[in-house]
């Protein structure tokens, strides 16, 4: 059964049919070159994207979807059943600014692998976090990616 | 009373409206204008229940005016394109309009079939999402191999491994990363693997748009619509539980376990398939407590839950603009290739083609042109590597499969985004 497609270079001319074969030949080579040349640039300017350091206060809905590094004393948390854990964070200075930093499952696992447990989130201590702002049911968040973008500060 | 009906089809019409510019405009989705349409509504006043009724009205047409454009746009010649989408196919034998009638029947017929079973087994759409979702990226790998099995031949699996690798590695990129607006990620990416490659082959083939005869008969028995129909919708409701897996994934897998690989029949269960998922995911808050789509998304930050009335409401509203939606949509299937014909194809293409790239830039700037240029020889890629294009969905899967299977923290720290 063919599914997507009816092949017809059959009907045609010997000549014509080679011409054809090798227009495209070329046409995959261009097409795979120019793929893996994008693919090499954007993942470099993906890398190259610095977190911007930002105080809490300062975290606004024209940061979302970018990427922050900011710090704030923990002031709530919340464990969901399905094993995710939801942390409030405050401004150092600003006590009335908070925003939601979601630890979900599978990040809490691979924060075990840097020895960090759940258990060490505890009220009032600070954390620095890096990570992409959100918007969730008009709120902000600030959603960590990897193990190393959340850190201490030793008391 | 009266006012709030009279509100209620107003809205519903003007959703109706947005849907067919968001269905026609190639590359324009509903994703893409629920943000403006969000803050433009909050300017009128509306309360979150007429917001919700605009979005689901948009939605629901959109899906039927989705087919024009993929129909009508993008034919190649016949004599040297390789592969040829079903609905291409009818167009160059000149039977357009027999392609837009049987969507519309498939997507009638699905919405009145999805809604039964919806009804029916809506007390355990909740038990069975949170038994599935610790093991979602193992039905999503299968789906993959499948998608991948399904080419047969070695060198088709070979070259189907590389387009998922590549689109794969895009999706990571770009989704991981900071790099687009937030918003708008997807917008470079599916323009491009879907959209442009596809436009650009067109262009550089075909001149005009077949004649097309004045039939509006349909060549398919009635048993083979109910079967495509019924497969369609139950499929639908299906990739709406699983994450990332898309449209494409769903036909090639109900083609081969249904038999419906004629192109006819593909076209019904596609259209299906399509208004299933939809329907589904404008339901989900209420059937699964999570949103779905971005559709829903919007609909759960105006209304947070649903209750018994606002479904009752918003299933009376996708009845009637999915009603409209198909009235139209046939009409502009009789009207639009008499039109086409008049205007120069590679004109009108080479447009759509320079609206998609100046839409790409303006919204996400030039690394949104560098990701728009990458997924279209990618996509362009797909195509004389004569392989399914539901390969390029790797775009999505390949994030999806890392996201449930909890490995995407350490990816980004490999990456180190």
């Amino acid at each position: 059964m063919e599914l997507e497609g009816i092949k017809t270079t059959e009907n045609k001319p010997a000549g014509e049919n080679k011409k054809f074969k090798l227009r495209k030949n070329s046409l995959i080579i261009i097409c795979g070159l120019t793929s893996a040349i994008g693919l090499v640039l954007i993942y470099f300017a993906a890398s190259s994207i610095q977190a911007k350091i930002l105080p809490l206060r300062e975290i606004n809905t024209e940061f979302v979807g970018r990427l922050v590094t900011t710090s704030g004393y923990i002031t709530y948390k919340r464990t969901h059943p399905s094993g995710h854990l939801f942390l409030t964070i405050a401004d150092d200075t600003e006590r009335n600014v908070k925003m939601e930093v979601p630890l979900f499952a599978g990040f809490l696992d691979s924060l075990k692998d840097i020895n960090i447990e759940p258990s060490d989130f505890k009220t009032g201590r600070t954390i620095v976090v890096t990570g992409t702002v959100d918007e969730y049911r008009e709120s902000l968040q600030i959603v960590p990616r990897k193990p190393s973008d959340i850190k201490f500060v030793l008391d | 009373m009266i006012n709030l009906l009279l509100t209620i089809l107003l809205l519903a019409a003007a959703g109706v409206g947005i849907g067919l510019f968001a269905g026609i405009v190639p590359g324009m989705h509903i994703n893409t204008l629920i943000p403006l349409l969000l803050s433009f509504v909050f300017l009128f006043g509306l309360q979150p229940q007429e917001i919700a009724v605009l979005i689901v009205a948009t939605g629901i047409s959109e899906i039927f005016f989705n087919f024009i454009p993929s129909i009508f746009l993008g034919a190649p010649e016949a004599d040297t394109a390789l592969s040829v989408l079903p609905g291409h196919r009818l167009l160059i034998e000149g039977r357009g309009y027999e392609a837009i009638k049987l969507t519309v029947i498939g997507g009638i017929g699905a919405l009145i079939a999805s809604l039964l079973v919806i009804f029916v087994f809506a007390s355990g759409f909740q038990f069975v999402y949170e038994l599935s979702r610790p093991y979602i990226h193992f039905a999503i790998i299968a789906v993959v191999c499948f998608m991948i099995l399904s080419e047969k031949k070695l060198r088709k699996i070979l070259a189907s491994i590389l387009i998922l690798g590549l689109s794969g590695l895009l999706g990571i990129f770009v989704l991981e990363s900071s790099l687009l607006p937030q918003q708008q990620t997807l917008l470079p990416v599916l323009s491009g693997l879907f959209g442009l490659s596809i436009l650009i082959i067109s262009i550089s083939e075909r001149s005009s748009i077949p004649e097309q005869t004045n039939s509006t008969d349909v060549k398919i028995s009635t048993k083979e619509i109910l079967r495509a129909i019924i497969l369609g919708s139950v499929a639908g409701i299906v990739v709406g539980f699983l994450p990332a897996i898309g449209i494409s994934e769903a036909a090639t897998i109900v083609q081969y376990a249904g038999g419906t690989g004629e192109a006819r029949s593909f076209l019904v269960t596609i259209s299906g398939i399509n208004v299933g998922n939809e329907v589904f995911s404008l339901m989900s808050l209420y059937l699964v407590g999570n949103p779905r789509s971005g559709a829903s998304v919007a609909i759960q930050s105006v209304m947070n839950e649903l209750t018994f009335y606002d479904v009752i409401l918003l299933v009376g509203v996708i009845c009637l603009a999915a009603g409209a939606a198909a009235v139209l949509t046939l009409w502009l299937g009789k009207k639009l290739p008499r039109l086409l014909a008049r205007i120069n194809y590679k004109k009108l293409t080479l447009s759509v083609i320079i609206f998609l790239v100046a839409m790409v830039f303006a919204m996400t700037g030039f690394l949104g042109l560098l990701v728009l240029v990458t997924s279209t020889s990618i996509g362009i890629l797909c195509n004389y590597l004569e392989i399914r294009r539901s390969h390029c969905m790797g775009c999505l899967l390949i994030p999806t499969i890392l996201f449930f299977s909890g490995l995407n923290p350490l990816i980004i720290s490999i990456l180190n985004f």
